[in-house]
């Protein structure tokens, strides 16, 4: 009884370990980027000019990209590139597979998000409220959940022509600071990139290329690459 | 002559009035609190033999016994943690002198206190560690040593470049230009290499606190749920769950006191009914009472005055005194004066050596249990010996003051009147018992499980579990726990324990630098004086700008001036900056001195004997050491009953001496054979019954002899004393507490089996008598 007791005790360790970084991701955050005010969408749900956008990009069917990202950091010259591969299954989520230089996979679904090695082991983020808020935000924004996207973001739309971007910056100041502004672009009803942009010199781009839709994944690979 | 022939009386009178009246007065005055016990670990020798048990039992008794886990919800919004009652609740915890502290889990204000002391430690926490691992390696290459400088240089950039490909780089961005050897994300690597915790607290906020009293006294119960209920009527709509060592310790208080009046009252009804159904005149049973009082009042009095402190089990088992005990009043009430002029005295000196021969071996018996290693058994050697001589004083002491004590008992006859047909039955039966006694026992199986001790309660154990789910603990990790005689090698220890793991495995320890270590910091940091220019270099090879890593070079040299300090004061920092939970995952202020580590895996195999680390399965390791105590018990017993049947030859003559030791040892295979063949897993207490019945048989086997040498049934005291020392022991049968039914159920089928043996046993030898 004791030793199950003090396990709690085993178990706020690792939630420390956790928030580590989000504690002083906090203490030492830059500023975000402001947006242009005229770029504010007041109501996008019922916006004539985004609304069938955002009904294309909510996932409804089997989806599979390739991507890269490249993360910008203050101390480097130059990125780091990632590779890999996006898979979206709607009722299960979406799911990161990095290819090089590690190979890892992150998958973003209902319950949260979920990290697992090419060993198969596996890590959530911690309990800590400000980083599952961070994580469930994250997870609303690559689910294209509009109404929840709403109450918990102002968003900001642009369009050129068939390009079009739009940004999301949170209602909550701590998430800003901790995960900064999220911008998303395409063209027509494709998404093109993800940007994470914390500052000029902090960000992370994602660009996706492509895609196929109405993909038949096997029991396999839905196992290995959701949850 | 009147005056003469009274004045024994008057003796006998004032020795058991002085007695009872000593009895009273030491009992009434008694801390009972104090003296009795309901902790399983007191059962278990203060100095265990083993170190590591030993470090065990005090982990056990110490800091983490005295946590409590609240949950908190709001049944109006269930999905919304109720933070400010939380928070509220804390608060009037810690105001209680019940509480030593009281923390909201999740607290962001304590969590980032906590991350900014580990990040602004890191070159005394975690520094030596890293310092030491790289010159491990360098050392491995077989460079010179002047060239350590460059090679620690160049492999930490690379270490760097590479951290950047990392899912958590992004999030660590900010720290990596303070922190470019990765020393706080190492730390945070942890977390990733175990798997997350899980908790599903869902819409509760969460509570941990920790009594200043231990839970297994009455400051570390009642005035803690008293302050826990005072703090829940502050917020009356909330929904609290709470859990601690103090309620199960309390329970089973409660529970086993139940038990005991419960027992008691049921025991000495069975024996009374017994009675009144084997003599005449039932009313005359009622001075059987007081001897059976001055009996166990006797043994709880001498118990009391010889141990310091004993546990309420031995009272348990003690209940079934009453039945031992009243054998000898039987006897001496029962037995007929042989002539008219027979004097109380006369009849005393007749019956006095069947009964010293009957109480003084079973005492004896009893008496070489005082040689076990556990208290418990130690305990009940004490309590039935001291209560048969108490039991036959008494008697022997009481019945002096009637005038012709006599009690008639209703039957005569035995069951030694049928003919050849029955004669060859019971033979029959016999060579069947020889049969089962000799083959069955190696059928036996043995188990002993430390939660036998304990009446189980199920709701208190679900809602334990449901409150431990909330905090997110996981049945999918083990706990392990270095220790040592000093700090240094504790934590030496322990850096040889998760050096050795090749699954997920972390430590608080991990934040002290071993002592090795911390001294070779404070000696090589004159020889990394050209570090910071070679890290420079390296860093900008590898297309980084080595300016943004200015706040590292400063701190970098802020360390290698900082003056050097003891490692005790390093520890010392260390604990003042872990609070709540945290401060139970180490011990670093007194001996032993022990770090707890988490192991990804329910179970891992037994780490080697030199790395000092045990499971915390501490009901593994006291099954274990129970284990033991059964083989220590059965030696005991053993050398026990050898003892008793060499008192019985030396008094009497070898065919009956013979008779005498063959009807209990028979009796005790028989019926170990009958639970062998019925497939029951038999305990240490199975054990400690059968020579309690083995000893009781005696009695009846003695009582018996001079009928079963002229070949007619046993007396009636003898079948009284068995049949109501049967149903007494048989009451306890009923127990709810496992190991009590154990012992009550071997004793009453012993003894029934040795009646059965006596009852018969003139019948088969009919033909010879």
């Amino acid at each position: 009884m004791p030793s199950s007791l003090v396990s709690i005790s085993v178990h706020q360790w690792l939630t420390l370990l956790g928030i580590l970084c989000v504690v002083f991701s906090e203490l030492h955050a830059a500023e975000p980027l402001p947006l242009p005010p005229e770029t504010l969408l007041a109501d996008p749900a019922n916006d004539p000019a985004w609304r069938d956008l955002f009904t294309k990009l909510a996932p409804t069917k089997t989806r599979q990209s390739k991507f890269e990202e490249r993360r910008f950091f203050p101390f480097r010259k130059e990125p780091v590139v990632l590779t890999g591969e996006v898979r979206i299954v709607p009722e299960l989520g979406l799911s990161l597979r990095y290819l090089s230089p590690e190979k890892n996979t992150l998958i973003a679904d209902a319950k949260g998000l979920l990290l697992r090695d090419d060993l198969g082991r596996e890590r959530t983020p911690p309990n800590d409220s400000r980083a599952q808020a961070a994580t469930s935000a994250l997870v609303r924004v690559l689910r294209f959940d509009l109404a929840a996207l709403q109450r918990d973001f102002a968003v900001h739309g642009r369009r050129e022509g068939a390009a079009w971007t739009l940004s999301f910056v949170s209602r909550e100041p701590a998430f800003t600071t901790l995960l900064g502004t999220l911008t998303i672009r395409g063209e027509n009803g494709a998404l093109r990139a993800i940007e994470i942009v914390k500052s000029p010199t902090q960000r992370i781009e994602i660009t996706i290329r492509d895609s196929v839709e109405d993909v038949l994944f096997t029991g396999d690979t839905l196992k290995r690459f959701f949850r | 002559m009147e005056n003469a022939a009274s004045r024994p009386k008057w003796i006998a009178r004032l020795v058991l009035l002085a007695f009872a009246a000593g009895c009273a007065a030491w009992l009434l005055r008694l801390d009972h609190a104090a003296k009795i016990s309901t902790n399983v670990l007191d059962l278990m020798p203060a100095a265990e033999q083993s170190a590591e048990l030993g470090v065990v039992r005090g982990f056990s008794q110490g800091a983490p016994a005295r946590v409590v886990l609240l949950a908190l919800r709001d049944p109006r919004a269930p999905e919304t943690p109720p933070a400010a009652a939380a928070r509220a609740l804390a608060a009037t915890l810690r105001g209680s002198p019940a509480f030593a502290e009281a923390v909201v889990i999740g607290d962001p204000a304590a969590d980032t206190d906590l991350g900014k002391k580990i990040f602004e430690h890191r070159f005394e926490w975690l520094l030596p560690t890293w310092l030491a691992a790289r010159e491990r390696e360098f050392t491995a290459t077989g460079q010179a040593p002047d060239g350590f400088p460059r090679w620690l240089a160049a492999r930490a950039a690379a270490d760097l470049e590479s951290f950047l490909a990392r899912p958590e780089a992004a999030a660590m961005q900010e720290m990596l230009p303070r922190d470019p050897l990765l020393l706080v994300p190492a730390l945070a690597e942890q977390a990733r290499l175990l798997a997350a915790p899980g908790a599903q607290a869902g819409g509760h906020a969460l509570v941990w606190a920790l009594t200043r009293a231990s839970p297994f006294t009455e400051d570390g119960q009642a005035p803690v749920f008293a302050a826990i209920a005072a703090a829940q009527a502050t917020h009356p709509d909330l929904a609290l769950r709470w859990t601690g060592v103090s309620r199960f310790a309390a329970a089973s208080r409660a529970r086993i006191e139940s038990e005991i009046k419960l027992l008691n009252t049921l025991s000495l009804l069975a024996v009374l009914g017994v009675s009144a159904l084997l003599v005449r005149r039932a009313w005359k049973l009622l001075h059987l009472v007081p001897i059976i009082l001055l009996s166990i009042g006797g043994a709880w009095t001498i118990s009391t005055l010889l141990f310091d402190r004993l546990h309420m089990l031995v009272f348990v088992i003690g209940s079934l005194l009453s039945g031992v005990a009243i054998d000898y009043g039987f006897y001496l009430y029962m037995q007929p004066s042989l002539r008219p002029d027979e004097t109380y005295g006369d009849k005393l000196r007749r019956l006095l050596k069947p009964l010293l021969a009957s109480c003084l071996t079973t005492v004896i018996g009893f008496s070489l249990l005082l040689f076990s290693d556990l208290p418990l058994i130690r305990q009940i050697g004490v309590f039935v010996s001291a209560g048969l001589l108490c039991a036959l004083g008494a008697a022997m002491l009481y019945f002096a003051q009637l005038e012709r004590p006599l009690l008639e008992g209703r039957v005569g006859g035995g069951l030694a009147g049928g003919g050849a047909l029955a004669r060859a039955t019971v033979r029959l039966l016999a060579v069947a018992a020889l049969l089962v006694a000799l083959l069955g026992p190696f059928r036996l199986r043995w188990r002993d499980d430390v939660r036998q001790l304990d009446l189980p309660s199920a709701d208190l154990h679900a809602n334990d579990a449901a409150v431990r789910a909330l905090f997110g603990e996981s049945a999918q990790r083990s706990l392990w726990l270095t220790h040592g005689a000093t700090l240094a090698e504790a934590r030496q220890r322990l850096g040889a324990f998760l050096s050795a793991r090749s699954e997920g495995a972390g430590s608080v320890g991990q934040l002290l630098p071993a002592a090795a270590d911390w001294s070779a910091w404070q000696g090589r940091r004159a020889g990394l004086a050209s570090f910071t220019a070679e890290f420079r270099a390296a860093l900008a090879a590898r297309g980084f700008t080595a300016e943004s890593f200015e706040p590292f070079f400063t701190a970098w040299d802020e360390a290698r001036a900082r003056p050097a300090s003891t490692y005790e004061s390093l520890a010392a920092e260390l604990r003042g900056a872990l609070t709540g939970p945290l401060t139970l995952l180490s011990n670093t202020t007194t001996a032993p001195f022990w770090f707890l580590t988490i192991v990804e895996r329910p179970t891992i195999p037994p780490p080697a004997r030199e790395l000092h680390t045990i499971g915390l399965n501490q009901l593994a390791s006291l099954n274990e050491l129970f284990t033991r105590y059964r083989w220590s018990a059965l030696r005991l017993s053993l050398v026990g009953l050898g003892l008793v049947i060499g008192s019985v030859f030396a008094i009497y003559p070898w065919r009956r001496g013979l008779r005498i030791a063959v009807i209990p040892a028979g009796a005790c295979f028989f019926v170990f054979g009958a639970l062998g063949l019925a497939g029951q897993t038999l305990n240490l207490f199975h054990l400690l019954g059968a020579f309690l019945g083995v000893c009781l048989s005696h009695n009846y086997a003695i009582f018996s002899a001079e009928n079963a040498a002229a070949g007619t049934a046993p007396p009636v005291p003898v079948r009284l004393s068995a049949l109501s020392t049967a149903a007494s022991f048989g009451v306890l049968g009923f127990s709810r507490i496992p190991v009590i039914h154990a012992l009550g159920m071997t004793v009453a089928l012993i003894v029934l089996t040795s009646l059965l043996a006596v009852e018969l046993e003139p019948l088969a030898r009919r033909k010879n008598a």
